[in-house]
């Protein structure tokens, strides 16, 4: 058996390319620099403060990771479900996966107080912490995500010569199915924790509910794909070639619609029994502070439903706009806007409104007041640089969008 | 048109004989495996029929399960127990882990609610810790191991009594509570870790081994017990019925806080005469 790789061309250099990698370089060296200045100083460097104790950051590592969702669904689509034509997508969607993994931890490294300490959730057990099952979950996955995405680094020309590379490779890709499960499996556990870290928390009104995972898991699954297919949009548009069959596309935007309609469904029945039936005092309390003092319900109603799930949708779905790439490219990223919009306003709401404590008693905490300053926005820059940096470099030097099977 | 083909299932005699001894095994073994000496639920299953209330995850196992009554009537505001509690260890003025506020009861009148750490027995804090830096001994005190922390920041969080701070920088603050004459009992808290008031667990285990009784003897007792002027708060062994504090809570009215939360806090507050 012989291994056939492309002749690769040596990558050629336009101003355009230049001037993409300045702006890229200028992103990474921005977040550098931030991130020494935060090492150095520590967080109060941060506009975060003891009753807002999460706040951008912790925003950018649950929108990565939810992202990074697409490389679970479409691994799960293509190796579980069987629907093999969707196979040219998984190359970009895991590698997307680990993009988005990646930059979720270097962010959250920023973010503990102890980077020193990163490794102590594998050392120090506790079972009972959603929180150690998420980095467990997230650590384990990474790992699946470098197992099926090695063999497409081994077609690289480089490993021409070394045989051995390529056997592994095709040990490594023959066990593609069992990835998949696993991954589905671990994928499943964490983004659904990632809600659950919220929704367990009793002492704040808005988060504890047990819709919390289950929201978190449907959007993740819903924007995960519209991702990989608005970056593959994008990429076509740079590169100027048809890399994957429009057809396909479509029809990923079209699960990603009725992921997100589903999605709006509990987010519907969740605002139902939450505040229109639920009416408890604390939640009742709590979202009446919301709405008077922060942009909460503007956020929801505008950021979340209407940018976030009803135009994406709309766009997904009726064929006069999904046949037109650049608006399934819009509704993407609107879509992943939602995400982003979401999680930063269960995060901080969440946190705002303050704890009740002493019931009966006049005092009230303060309500919390939070926006990220120069420095959290500059290592926010960073990890986007970071990011855009890695697709930049795996959609010029790898094959991602290999339609065929490779080595075979 | 789909080509429809008959299922026909053949059922022998030896089949029926299987399916009808698994499923006598099966209810047989279910019932060893629930209730019997072999189960692993049996202790607890066993707990829950002798009603035991469920104390979080291993607190208060010992024979030891310490506890505080603030009593609320006779507290003057002084804030005697913040200021000692800060030079004994160590704690930054600006976020003092004993927390005293001015309140205003329901008829109008004024009285000072102070708050440690509350030491729940089902702390959220310990639940969500992804390290095991905070954790319950077995007499029923949270606390931290700020060599182990990582400062995530997610007991922060989760405590619903607001009784966590987080260290933001290096400290380089002098602290004037703390006494010209002496030094504070405990060392400062690095940069990047989450601390919390202890009860003072250095004196407690310090009269333990010496023979004190925490509680009793001052210096056996947290800071703030033992300053306070009038009395106001009292500390104790919860598990020991003839000890002050036991006596105290069957002889008063007292709540503690946020009990909807089901967090059992082992702090109880008895409240003004006149109501909250």
């Amino acid at each position: 058996m012989t291994a056939v790789t492309e002749p690769q061309k040596s990558p050629t250099f336009s101003i355009g390319l230049l001037a993409w990698f300045v702006f890229i370089g200028t992103l990474l060296a921005i977040g550098l620099f931030s991130a020494i200045r935060v090492f150095i100083k520590g967080l109060a460097l941060t506009n975060m403060y003891d009753s807002v104790p999460w706040g951008l950051w912790i925003t950018i590592d649950l929108a990565s990771i939810a992202l990074g969702a697409g490389a679970f669904t479409l691994s799960a689509i293509v190796y579980i479900f069987g629907l093999k034509r969707f196979q040219p997508l998984v190359r970009i969607a895991v590698f997307i996966g680990f993009v988005g993994y990646t930059a979720a931890l270097l962010i959250l490294v920023m973010d503990i107080g102890r980077p020193d300490r990163f490794w102590h959730p594998w050392a120090y057990w506790n079972v009972h912490s959603v929180l150690w099952e998420i980095t467990w979950c997230i650590s384990i996955y990474l790992v699946i995500m470098i197992l099926e995405f090695l063999p497409v680094i081994t077609e690289n020309k480089f490993f021409d010569r070394m045989k051995w590379a390529r056997e592994l490779a095709q040990v490594l890709h023959k066990s593609a199915p069992l990835f998949a499960v696993l991954g589905l499996g671990i994928s499943l556990l964490h983004q659904s924790s990632l809600g659950a870290a919220y929704g367990i928390v009793k002492s704040r009104p808005i988060w504890f509910k047990p819709s919390m995972p289950i929201m978190f898991i449907l959007s993740a699954i819903a924007v995960g794909p519209a991702l990989t297919m608005t970056v593959t949009l994008i990429v076509e548009w740079i590169t100027g070639k048809r890399l994957v069959s429009h057809d396909l596309l479509r029809t990923v935007a079209r699960f990603s619609a009725f992921g997100l309609l589903i999605y709006g469904y509990i987010k519907f029945w969740d605002l139902a029994a939450v505040s229109y039936y639920g009416r408890l005092p604390s939640v009742s309390q709590a979202l009446h502070t919301l709405n008077q003092q922060t942009p909460y319900n503007f956020a929801f109603w505008i950021g979340e439903i209407l940018l976030g799930i009803v135009i994406p949708v709309i766009l997904f779905l009726v064929p006069r706009f999904n046949r037109n790439p650049g608006m399934l490219a819009l509704g993407g990223i609107l879509a992943v806007a939602g995400i982003l919009i979401n999680r930063w306003n269960v995060t901080v709401s969440g946190l705002f409104v303050p704890l009740a404590y002493s019931p009966g008693t006049q005092y009230v905490l303060p309500v919390g007041s939070y926006f990220p300053n120069l420095i959290e926005w500059g290592v926010a820059l960073g990890i986007i640089g970071y990011a855009l940096a890695m697709i930049t470099l795996g959609v010029k030097y790898l094959p991602l969008f290999g339609a065929k099977e490779h080595s075979s | 048109m789909t080509k429809k083909t008959k299922v026909i299932v053949e059922l022998t005699r030896r089949d029926f004989l299987t399916v009808v001894g698994a499923s006598l095994a099966s209810v047989v073994a279910a019932q060893f495996l629930t209730t019997g000496p072999l189960s692993p639920f049996s202790k607890l299953k066993q707990k829950q029929l002798e009603g035991a209330a469920e104390t979080g995850h291993g607190a208060a196992t010992g024979p030891f399960h310490w506890g505080m009554v603030i009593n609320l009537d006779t507290c003057i505001g002084c804030e005697y127990c913040l200021r000692s509690c800060s030079a004994v260890n160590d704690v930054a003025v600006v976020k003092p882990w004993n927390i005293v506020v001015e309140e205003k009861n329901s008829a109008g009148n004024t009285f000072y609610f102070s708050r440690p750490c509350l030491h729940c027995q089902n702390a959220p804090c310990v639940e969500v810790c992804p390290v095991r830096a905070t954790y319950h001994r077995d007499d029923g005190l949270v606390v931290m191991d700020y060599d182990r922390c990582i400062g995530c920041r997610y007991c922060q969080i989760a405590c619903p009594y607001d009784a966590r701070t987080f260290n933001w920088e290096k400290r380089a603050d002098i602290n004037p509570y703390v006494p010209t004459y002496g030094t504070p009992e405990v060392d400062r808290r690095p940069r990047g870790v989450v601390e919390k008031c202890t009860f003072c667990i250095h004196r407690i285990d310090k009269a333990l081994n010496s023979g004190k009784v925490p509680g009793e003897d001052p210096e056996a007792s947290p800071a703030c017990v033992s300053i306070c002027p009038v009395g106001a708060r009292v500390f104790g062994n919860l598990n020991d019925p003839e000890s002050r504090i036991s006596t105290i809570i069957a002889e008063n009215p007292t709540i503690r806080l946020r009990e909807d939360l089901g967090a059992e806090p082992s702090v109880y507050y008895i409240p003004p005469k006149e109501g909250l």
